[in-house]
């Protein structure tokens, strides 16, 4: 078997061409911002973004230049409001957009993974969204004859995943939220994992359960400690909602984020040493508020 | 009037009396958490909160800031994925859906995807989210607006989420599964769409017609007799009030 531990500059450098499609996983939690860091340290253009909830990661990755096209349901900084790179981005026609809903695109993403090339569903009909930006088409079901929507199954050439726990082998754990993590791993013809603690395989075997892609679907997995900072992890670290409220005010203005993406990424050799930029004690604070203590679970 | 309750815990404490116990309800973010968390601590302890990032029967121990927030995990029933909520949804299980949008109209159509024209908007939102599929499966849905007028429009720029079902805009033969938008909430008052439209229905105490209707830019139809509701009872005026102050912010 080809060695799937790698580090996260070269499975970034492997699986994440220009251009690629890119399923993003997390919701709420694990959301893999490390991975995004180095894609922006690699300078990835075109890229078409998808998830169904997503996030800040987008509107950083739209900030830096990376995207060509976003595919999502909602595309905001939860809690706090709009993301403000991808709306100058919209306003200025520089990006593409797909609206979707999170039902839609999770269903888009299980369809994927079912290997079927559509799902019918009753949500999509009425209103704008149905014929603002999407594809999708009336259907009718050939047992009762209800009238459904169509929507496409959608195939990632690559997801981006963060989780707990992972062997060598690639099989990676999730503890907490799910969200669409795992339809759109699952769906994805690559999968590059990012995990706070690589473990034995022994350890894996010991709660299987808890595995959501298996190593065989997995292209890479990096040990990067923090690497969903400034979203959570269940067992590791709380959510940093102050870096949310911050990147309110910061992604306002588009030079100061330039500066801002810049000195905190671009500059910085890896994930490890923007880390080491934070404010002091930030990091213990967030280990405290870590959750549940997984170390006694199994 | 209870003279020392601010407005946002009126609002949270007369949008908490629309849920009642043993209802199962898909919660959005802001105002329709607070008055769901409100409902279950008052009156409602066997209320069943569902978030969309997949956690069911959640007791938040504080307001969550987003829908995948720790706070939503830390006290729940079940962890799911967005497809086993959306699924449990989609089969009519979900009794309410509570929504919020940037806008809503007479029909009771919801906002949340631009200002303006959507290929060149004025302003970019941030879309449905969970939201048009909450309005099209939710059996019911109540929505929960605070009193500003500039997000009461006659016709919405944007239908991210229908709201009555005119079928104007729907496919052919398509009907939505639920019963679509029933009440409408703000802090000054109640409305209902019994008139075919946003319809006055009652007001807040101390809130007269003037101020429940104020610059809202069309003429509002009044239910034949507009009613006045109770007075927030003390006990859920405080843990609106303690709810309200935790999430730190104005709704």
């Amino acid at each position: 078997m080809t060695k799937k531990l790698i580090g996260l500059k070269e499975a970034v450098s492997l699986y994440i061409p220009d251009g690629a499609t890119v399923f993003v996983g997390g919701f709420g939690q694990c959301i893999p911002f490390a991975t995004a860091h180095e894609i922006i340290r690699q300078q990835r253009k075109d890229l078409v973004l998808c998830r169904s909830g997503a996030d800040i990661l987008f509107d950083l990755l739209i900030a830096a230049g990376c995207v060509r096209k976003v595919v999502f349901g909602y595309l905001g900084n939860p809690g706090v409001g709009l993301a403000h790179a991808y709306r100058r981005a919209v306003e200025a026609g520089e990006i593409e957009t797909e609206d979707w809903t999170n039902f839609a695109m999770v269903l888009r993403l299980h369809a994927g993974a079912l290997g079927v090339p559509f799902l019918p569903t009753a949500t999509l009909a009425g209103g704008d969204t149905p014929n603002a930006s999407i594809d999708i088409r009336p259907v009718t079901c050939p047992f009762t004859g209800e009238p459904l929507t169509a929507v496409p199954a959608l195939r990632p050439d690559v997801a981006i995943i963060h989780g707990q726990f992972a062997d060598e082998d690639g099989n990676v754990q999730m503890y907490g939220l799910p969200g669409d993590t795992v339809d759109g791993a699952l769906a994805s013809e690559n999968v590059v994992a990012t995990v706070e603690r690589i473990v034995s395989r022994e350890e894996i075997r010991s709660r299987p359960e808890r595995t959501i892609v298996p190593g065989f679907r997995v292209a890479a997995v990096c040990h990067v400690p923090w690497g969903a900072h400034p979203s959570y992890v269940e067992g590791f670290y709380g959510r940093d909602d102050a870096a949310y409220s911050a990147w309110d005010q910061l992604a306002r203005d588009a030079k100061k984020l330039t500066e801002w993406i810049d000195a905190e990424i671009r500059r910085v050799p890896e994930f490890g040493a923007y880390l080491k930029r934070l404010e002091p004690g930030l990091l213990e604070a967030l280990a405290a508020a870590r959750g549940r203590n997984l170390e006694t679970l199994s | 009037m209870t003279a020392e309750l601010s407005e946002s815990a009126r609002f949270v404490g007369l949008a908490a009396r629309e849920i009642m116990d043993g209802q199962v309800c898909f919660v959005g973010i802001g105002v329709p958490s607070l008055a769901a968390m409100a409902a279950k601590r008052h009156h409602a302890p066997d209320m069943v909160l569902v978030y969309e990032s997949g956690a069911v029967d959640s007791d938040p121990p504080v307001p969550p800031l987003s829908t995948g927030s720790p706070t939503v995990v830390a006290n729940t029933s079940m962890v799911t994925s967005c497809l086993g909520v959306f699924a449990m949804l989609q089969q009519g299980y979900l009794d309410r859906g509570l929504l919020s949008a940037a806008q809503v109209d007479r029909f009771g159509n919801l906002n949340s995807t631009v200002i303006g024209d959507y290929a060149k908007p004025k302003v970019r939102m941030v879309g449905s989210g969970g939201a048009h599929d909450i309005a099209l499966l939710a059996r019911e849905v109540i929505i929960m607006m605070p009193h500003d007028p500039r997000r009461f429009v006659p016709e919405v720029d944007f239908i991210t989420s229908p709201g009555l079902w005119s079928g104007e805009k729907g496919p052919e033969g398509r009907r939505p599964r639920g019963r679509g938008p029933t009440c409408l909430m703000t802090p000054r008052a109640r409305f209902t769409f019994a008139a075919g439209e946003l319809t006055l229905d009652a007001l807040a105490d101390g809130v007269g017609e003037d101020e429940a209707l104020e610059g809202i830019r069309w003429e509002v139809p009044r239910a034949s007799t507009v009613r006045r509701l109770p007075p927030i009872e003390p006990k859920l005026a405080a843990i609106a009030t303690e709810l309200v102050e935790s999430w730190g912010a104005a709704l």
